[in-house]
């Protein structure tokens, strides 16, 4: 008898307080807000020509863009050019990435050279869409070429 | 068309580093499945890739990765069956209170403790496509969850299975499994459900009339493969691909349903008949290619997605120790202490949460379901097979440090002499164990 009491006091203490405290944390955990998604593939769009003629940009002479998110970060890869990367970070709507480009034939793009990206993500619309500039670092006289990308694949997630 | 040359290179190569440092892990007393899972890692972006970019890039071509995950899900479907196989009900009602209390706060004290993390890890490392609710429920239960095949090795090489600490760890270990599965289950259909065309209730109530066909109608005709195996001590070719075929009816339909196969597969192994000899015999049937050919394929295409470069900095490392640390003081800490309330001695206590601890082989696969589902991020996927990978690895040294085995064995009790049906599921003469 003492023992089956004993043993309900510890069940309530230690299975049914932390139960609640489970649903406290859930109410709580409602008003907290993450990132914006920009996890998916994107229908990249920019003008071929101004992208040709930009140092290193040739390499993103392509239609899609990948993007990896884990919160405020992301990873900004071509398809099928796995060498392509770029680790970025994502603060408010505002995406910023590095791409170091793979070596190629390109005489302009010096070795050490990164390609920027800088591109505000519009959150109401579908699909979602982004806004930006990629320019060369290093090179005040190359002109940034101006580009929109559009999420083609977004991230089935979940919950929402 | 997948390539075959590639594809059988795949395979080869994945075998024979598991093979090679599952054994190097037998030498320092760790179970071949924590090298397994180690060499997983080794074949990915973390160490390959990082080390010999060309030779991964050749290897592992991203356009190749949907055959080997294929495969490597049908190894983990009858890892799921046989795990299934393993539980048995009758075990866990047999152990009282201590075993109770201490299964259950094993898994509400990681549970809690987990979902209070989410607050701080939610806006760092997730994004508004996911609700905080999925987000936390998964973290609950991908930090309460117990890997019993490894338990069971590591208590069967430690001679301590008839013990009372024995008996209780894979009791509470098969608890914790069962409610682990379906708090997870709520968790995909809950998400799931957000993206599909049909009502939630009609999943549910699917599910439902699925789970009590299984448990009432099927389990029946199940108990025909024991009658048949008990008169002729064997069963047929032909019986054993019915078998086969059953699980993997079982997988698909809960698929259909909008939940995931591999609780099909569990469900089926759970409702199979329990008698010991059928068990093993069973288990001797399936687990040899299972655990020898198409796991370490599931390892490796975990280790391919794990991306250590992915936690990047010390904010991000410090995130990485605080689920450790989390993970470790809810599931360790927790257990402990409710044995310890329920009238076991400190240090068989200790062993017990140590024990508990271990999450193996389990907590990859949830892992493998919250990355599929995007409910958790690359990034925090990765630090969360960091916490797997340390948890299961710690569990030798420190059971050996607080509970020597001198001690041990001196308090073995007389639960059982004989090992329990669960612990025979996945124990592979080798010593391997899943």
């Amino acid at each position: 008898m003492h023992s089956n009491r004993n043993f309900i006091v510890a069940y309530i203490l230690l299975v049914g307080l932390p139960i609640l405290g489970l649903v406290g944390i859930l109410k709580t955990g409602r008003g907290k807000a993450a990132p914006i998604s920009v996890d998916g593939t994107w229908t990249f769009q920019a003008d071929p020509s101004r992208l040709a003629a930009l140092p290193c940009g040739k390499s993103l002479t392509t239609s899609d863009l990948a993007i990896s998110q884990s919160g405020g970060s992301f990873t900004l890869s071509v398809p099928n050019s796995p060498k392509s990367t770029a680790s970025g970070v994502l603060v408010g709507t505002t995406l910023k990435a590095s791409l170091l480009p793979p070596s190629s034939d390109d005489t302009d793009c010096v070795h050490g050279r990164e390609l920027a990206f800088l591109a505000t993500v519009d959150p109401i619309a579908i699909p979602r869409s982004l806004t930006g500039t990629i320019s060369l670092t290093d090179c005040p006289t190359c002109k940034p070429v101006e580009f929109r990308a559009f999420r083609r694949a977004p991230a089935a997630r979940g919950g929402h | 068309m997948p390539n075959l040359f590639l594809l059988v290179l795949q395979i080869a190569v994945v075998v024979a580093v598991c093979r090679i440092v599952g054994s190097l892990f037998r030498l320092i007393h760790q179970p071949r499945v924590v090298g397994e899972m180690f060499a997983g890692i080794l074949l990915g972006p973390s160490f390959l890739g990082w080390m010999a970019p060309g030779v991964s890039a050749y290897l592992f071509p991203p356009n190749s990765l949907g055959f080997l995950n294929a495969l490597s899900q049908v190894g983990v479907m009858i890892f799921m069956f046989l795990v299934g196989l393993g539980i048995n009900p009758k075990e866990l009602k047999s152990h009282g209170h201590a075993a109770v209390l201490t299964s259950h706060v094993s898994i509400t004290a990681p549970f809690v403790l987990a979902a209070f993390l989410s607050l701080y890890l939610y806006p760092k490392l997730s994004d508004d496509s996911v609700a905080f609710s999925s987000f936390a429920l998964f973290m609950g239960a991908a930090m309460s969850i117990t890997a019993f095949p490894v338990l069971a090795r590591i208590l069967t090489e430690r001679d301590l299975l008839g013990s009372r600490l024995g008996t209780i760890a894979i009791a509470c270990a098969a608890v914790d499994d069962v409610t682990g599965w379906c708090i997870l289950a709520y968790i995909v259909l809950l998400i799931r459900s957000a993206h599909s065309a049909s009502p939630i209730w009609l999943t549910v109530g699917g599910l439902l009339g699925f789970a009590l066909f299984m448990i009432y109608v099927v389990r029946l005709l199940l108990r025909r493969f024991q009658t048949i195996y008990e008169r002729k001590g064997g069963l047929t070719e032909n019986l054993l691909a019915l078998m086969l075929l059953l699980v993997l009816s079982s997988a698909l339909l809960t698929e259909w349903l909008g939940l995931h196969l591999l609780f099909g597969a569990f469900l089926m192994g759970a409702i199979m008949p329990k008698e010991a000899k059928f068990v093993r015999y069973i288990v001797d049937r399936f687990e040899t290619i299972a655990i020898t050919l198409l796991l370490p394929l599931f390892f490796a295409f975990t280790g391919l997605r794990t991306n250590f470069g992915l936690v990047n900095g010390p904010e991000m490392w410090m995130y990485t120790a605080l689920i450790i640390l989390v993970a470790t003081a809810g599931k360790l800490g927790g257990s402990m202490i409710a044995s310890w309330l329920a009238g076991m001695p400190l240090r068989e206590s200790a062993g017990l949460g140590t024990l508990m601890n271990t999450r193996g082989l389990m907590e990859l696969v949830i892992l493998n379901i919250g990355l599929d589902i995007k409910v958790i991020s690359p990034a925090l996927f990765s630090m969360m097979v960091l916490m797997a990978l340390f948890t299961t690895f710690m569990t030798t040294p420190v059971l050996e440090m607080i509970c020597p085995d001198r001690i041990l064995r001196a308090r073995v009790a007389n639960v059982s002499s004989h090992a329990p049906v669960s612990t025979m599921a996945l124990e592979s003469s080798d010593g391997s164990a899943a």
